[in-house]
């Protein structure tokens, strides 16, 4: 049972194309050590060193924005913090995705939502402005304050991305943004 | 001021810092836990320093494999504050070293260089 229920879970994981996962509480040293086996991994099947660049360096900002501002959070002492998020790298098609979901809270939704939609329409030049102008610490108009990172995945992300929210209850929702390179 | 002189790490880039000579140098990989933690007693000491330049001429360097968006923040700051340095009459070198077949560090190169017009910048390709 507890081989064939993993098995399961793994044969799961590979139909969908999915080369690694993790669901936990996210560190820095995860990132590092995570990241290091993607290299590895794309190196080993040829993978052109461009995508592979490409690919780590989304995974690097998903990972971030997972360890900075999932809203399902253990604290303690007010010091040591551990946040939670999923993550999976994997083929689809032609395409190698970088996807990453953790719980936000719903007022931050919308001022998401409306970031994410408004970078997925621009354009290379439109992008380029947008992150130099956030660089620079000026707001441009419809970021509401919005880092520098979903923009550097846009510019990063040559097959596009996609994103969705799942509201969990009247607190929170799931969000998950899924980076094609 | 004392340079600075930090060993690169896997995440960390080399940085080193020598104030007598004016010559700057980023080299390596750049996404650290905290970019402030790591870059910022070099920039403010980086700061005080050129306040005091006067006619002088300044070298920096970057020779990134890979930087963060938290760390394009920290270069764009550099950048900013080079071209400050040259508008007040010094002379500025900038050359921003990149692999030849990587696409990405070059145009991330020219996009910092474009908004120059006071400090000088050369963009060179190395063999990966």
């Amino acid at each position: 049972m507890l081989a064939t229920d993993m098995y399961e879970f793994r044969n799961y994981l590979r139909e969908t194309g999915i080369i690694f996962c993790y669901s936990g509480y996210m560190t820095e040293d995860i990132l590092v050590g995570i990241g290091k086996a993607i290299k590895q991994k794309l190196t080993m099947d040829d993978e052109d060193s461009k995508t592979a660049k490409a690919v780590f360096s989304i995974f690097v900002e998903q990972v971030q924005n997972v360890i900075r501002y999932s809203a399902e959070k253990e604290t303690k002492d007010n010091k040591t913090e551990l946040r939670y998020g999923v993550l999976t790298v994997g083929r689809e098609d032609d395409k190698v995705f970088v996807t990453c979901g953790n719980i936000i809270k719903n007022p931050d939704r919308d001022r998401l939502k409306e970031h994410l939609v408004a970078i997925q329409k621009m354009d290379k030049a439109e992008l380029k402005k947008m992150w130099k102008d956030v660089l620079r610490g000026e707001t441009p108009e419809g970021s509401k304050g919005a880092g520098v990172g979903f923009i550097d995945i846009a510019r990063r992300a040559r097959q596009g991305f996609d994103f969705d929210f799942s509201e969990v209850d009247d607190t929170f929702s799931f969000f998950t943004l899924k980076a094609f390179i | 001021m004392d340079n600075i002189l930090i060993a690169a790490t896997e995440r960390s880039p080399e940085l080193d810092f020598n104030f007598e000579t004016n010559t700057f140098f980023l080299k390596g990989e750049s996404y650290p836990e905290d970019v402030t933690e790591f870059y910022g007693a070099a920039l403010k000491a980086l700061e005080a320093h050129v306040e005091d330049l006067d006619g002088g001429t300044l070298n920096f360097t970057f020779e990134l494999i890979y930087f963060n968006s938290s760390s394009a923040k920290i270069l764009m700051s550099l950048f900013d504050m080079m071209e400050e340095v040259a508008e007040e009459g010094n002379t500025v070198n900038i050359v921003w070293v990149y692999e030849a077949d990587d696409d990405n560090m070059e145009e991330l190169g020219e996009e910092f260089g474009e908004d120059l017009e006071k400090a000088n910048f050369k963009m060179k390709a190395i063999e990966g």
